[in-house]
């Protein structure tokens, strides 16, 4: 891929083990600015292992990961400024509440605490629920706390994304939302980097996809190269047919056969 | 928000954090909302006691009265330290009893704080070097250490400060922090070796046990405080042997025996060693693996080890004592349920374990008046009667559950006949905790009063099953691990009380019937009787 500014993240031969099983198998990757990454693959491909490993949670992988020009593994922590993240599972401070949580985010990025409040406040309200600002988020349904993450990782106005299924719990209006924000993101020049399971979605928002299955990288390019490469129609068929899991019929047909085995009541 | 006056007074120190590499504004702001977060969580030590998961409750005010019970567990220790001058009993026992209360409410409490794998994503995904949030972990845990360490000793600390002067007084200051430093160094590690070897699920159980323990020490210690001093025996010489080296608090006693009564003997003076050298040993060796211990930390979630259950023995049991197949399968149901969730357990296994205890509480008042001779021909071994004085709280916490909210389950199956459910569930209930419960004091009752009192037990625990029919009938009725604790206990506590005097009736029943020759094998029959037509036609309810 032609690239015509200075890459924003490079992996370079990322490689890592958890005990004797090799999650990453030497992962190249170079990303621009302005990208929106749909990072996809089977579960345990390694997606959430890479991520954790640019965002500095993951330690002890071999190879090199440069992020806006440094090597995250000098230990220097700055880089993270201008990140933002949204992990997979919502780990989250839940007693306390949205604004607690938010400025308290803002803060560990540097903000000040009036300003984050403000910013905070505003973003809740874009998002209708500026009436639980003051809420415990233990009584939050699971969208909104989807919400309070995205809100979260956005405060500091980072140069970088990593979503990890930003999308989950979010009702239909809201999908449409956020997409448009990501769209809108990027056309700023922010680079973002996406995971999900959702075939769809990431194929009508991601300017490049990355496919991975066992740790390594097995197609690259913008849908459009990709479709041309594999003669299918969606990118559902695509993940299919790369990820080898042509079978899901025969599958299914054996579930439902089993379904009605047993005595009738 | 909220400032706390501890962070204030870290403030002061603010240079020094700065030198060891810690951004110190950060800290703050860490330590800031994890204060508030502990603030609205509830302890252990007054789990049982107080109106909780409203979600509403006083902030502060829980913790604060988790305090106020260890200013009272604290006055014991004023006492212990001044009755004498034995000073390696008196202090061994003060310093015992003080590990054993700080060991268990830091494993019981704050686990969660050593545990939290959260603040990796949430903290460590921001610019915040590891420097610093490892020492607003370890500030943290701290501060929790020494407000719950002074409420202990504080007043004892005063009280030694008047009756035996600065030397000691700054002693024992020193010795409080070395004993610190040292339970929550020795907690990581334990930690460290349990997800060395375990999983996280093996970790959490041990926390539920651990917490379980620490409820029945502490209710139990309340009914022991006036007998403590009875034990205690202040004229006893201490004479060496190579198993007390092992015995962490005589570490901690040794050197008031060696520093205020100029007792320069060996053996204090390496007991004092041990007690000084140990603690910092062990906190090197924690440091050093602190990076081992977050490593390990990641496997709390991954619950890699397979249980193989013993069916057979469930389903052979519930085959004999349950009929139909939907009572089978609440019976099985209800045997996973109580042996697998950690929060009936913490409030149920209390409750069992008093009722283990209770029947010898009364007992030993007499067995001091009268002798064991006396009393093995006696008709005390009604006392086994207390074991029951347990069965109505428990029966309550039938109906509650964690899990909650798995209970729209009843609602989607197509169950006919609630009175299936709740066959199953008692009979469970009495095969898995009360059967187990009451063999064990029966046993033990049968070595003190001889066989002659196995029609008796058998009585007895006809008199329980019926009991427990009784109890089921006499509380609001609900569906069995189908509500939140703590929801509405408060309200059905009352009615406990006249149900308790009915067990009372019951006993005395039991005594008018031995009064008579085959009175008690009559009352069997009738009981047996009873029990049938009880357990038949009690739990044909409709909800």
């Amino acid at each position: 891929m032609e690239l015509k500014q200075e890459p924003i993240i490079t992996l370079n031969a990322l490689r890592m083990n958890y005990g004797d099983k090799e999650v990453l198998k030497g992962i190249n990757l170079e990303v621009g600015k302005g990208q929106i990454i749909g990072y996809i693959g089977p579960n345990g491909a390694g997606k959430s292992t890479t991520v954790k490993i640019m965002l500095g949670l993951v330690t002890g992988y071999t190879g090199k990961v440069t992020i806006l020009g440094q090597d995250i593994s000098k230990g220097d922590v700055e880089y993270k400024r201008k990140i933002g993240y949204v992990p997979e599972v919502a780990d989250i401070y839940d007693s306390l509440t949205a604004a607690e949580y938010l400025t308290f985010i803002g803060e560990l990025y540097g903000l000040n605490y009036n300003e984050v409040d403000k910013k905070a406040k505003k973003l809740m309200e874009m998002f209708q629920i500026e009436d639980v600002y003051h809420s415990r988020m233990t009584s939050y349904s699971k969208g909104m706390k989807q919400k309070v993450l995205l809100i979260s990782s956005l405060l500091h106005n980072p140069d970088i994304l990593f979503y990890d299924e930003p999308l989950s719990g979010l009702d239909a209006t809201s999908v449409m939302v956020v997409k448009e924000i990501l769209r809108e993101l990027a056309s700023q020049g922010k680079t973002i980097f996406y995971s999900s399971h959702i075939m769809e979605v990431v194929e009508k928002i991601s300017s490049r996809i990355i496919l991975i299955k066992e740790g390594q990288v097995v197609a690259d390019g913008s849908f459009e190269a990709l479709k041309d490469k594999c003669k299918e129609g969606s990118l559902e068929e695509i993940f299919n047919q790369l990820t080898g899991a042509s079978d899901h019929k025969k599958i299914a047909e054996e579930f439902v056969s089993v379904v009605q085995e047993g005595q009738k009541i | 928000m909220k400032d706390f006056i501890v962070l204030k007074f870290l403030d002061r120190f603010k240079r020094i954090f700065e030198k060891l590499g810690v951004d110190y504004a950060v800290m703050r702001r860490i330590l800031q909302v994890k204060l508030i977060m502990d603030s609205r969580r509830v302890p252990t030590i007054m789990k049982n006691s107080s109106s909780k998961n409203t979600g509403m409750e006083d902030k502060k005010s829980s913790f604060n009265m988790s305090l106020l019970m260890y200013g009272l567990i604290g006055l014991m220790l004023v006492s212990l330290v001044l009755i004498g001058s034995n000073f390696i009993y008196q202090m061994s026992f003060v310093f015992g009893i003080l590990i054993f209360m700080l060991m268990t409410s830091l494993i019981s409490d704050f686990s969660s704080v050593l545990l939290d794998i959260r603040d990796k994503n949430i903290i460590f995904s921001k610019p915040v070097k590891s420097i610093t949030l490892s020492m607003a972990k370890a500030i943290h845990i701290l501060i929790y250490m020494f407000t719950i360490t002074f409420s202990l000793t504080g007043i004892a600390l005063i009280a030694s400060l008047v009756k035996y002067g600065i030397i000691f007084f700054i002693m024992f200051l020193a010795e409080i922090i070395l004993v610190d430093l040292f339970i929550v160094v020795l907690t990581a590690l334990l930690y460290l070796f349990i997800l060395r070897f375990f999983d996280g699920e093996k970790l959490k159980d041990i926390i539920n046990y651990v917490q379980i323990i620490l409820s029945i020490t502490i209710a139990i210690g309340y009914q022991l405080l006036a007998r403590l001093f009875s034990f205690v025996n202040l004229n006893m010489v201490f004479t060496p042997k190579w198993w007390q080296y092992f015995i962490v608090p005589l570490w901690f006693g040794a050197p008031f025996e060696l520093i205020i009564h100029r007792n320069y003997k060996f053996t204090f003076l390496l007991l004092s060693i041990l007690g000084v050298i140990v603690p910092i040993i062990s906190i090197v060796v924690y440091l050093k693996l602190i990076p081992f211990f977050e490593e390990n930390l990641q496997k709390l979630n991954n619950n890699s080890e397979q249980k193989k259950e013993n069916k057979r023995f469930v389903n052979v049991i519930s085959s004999i004592v349950c009929r139909t197949k939907s009572e089978n399968a609440f019976f099985r149901f209800s045997c996973a349920m109580m042996k697998s969730e950690r929060e009936f357990k913490l409030k149920v296994y209390p409750s069992l374990g008093f009722s283990l205890i209770f029947p010898f509480i009364f007992l030993f008042s007499d067995i001091t008046g009268k002798g064991f001779t006396g009393i093995a021909s006696s008709k005390m071994y009604l006392t086994i009667y207390f074991c029951a004085l347990m069965l109505p709280t428990v029966i309550m916490m039938m109906k509650y559950s964690g899990n909650y909210k798995g209970a729209w389950i009843y609602k989607v199956a197509p169950i006919k006949d609630t009175s299936d459910i709740y066959k199953g569930v008692f009979k469970a209930f009495i095969v898995k905790l009360v059967a187990p419960v009451f063999t064990l004091e029966s046993l033990i009752f049968i070595v003190i009063f001889g066989i002659r009192i196995v029609p008796d037990l058998i009585l007895v625990f006809l008199n329980m099953t019926l009991y427990i029919v009784i109890c089921f009938r006499a509380f609001r009725k609900a569906l069995p691990f189908s509500e939140a604790f703590g929801t509405a206990q408060q309200s059905e506590g009352l009615i406990i009380i006249p149900i308790m005097f009915l067990l009372g009736g019951l006993a005395l029943l039991h005594f008018i019937a031995t009064l008579f020759t085959f009175g008690v094998l009559i009352y069997i029959i009738i009981a047996l009787l009873v029990n049938a037509v009880a357990w038949k036609k009690a739990f044909n309810i409709i909800l």
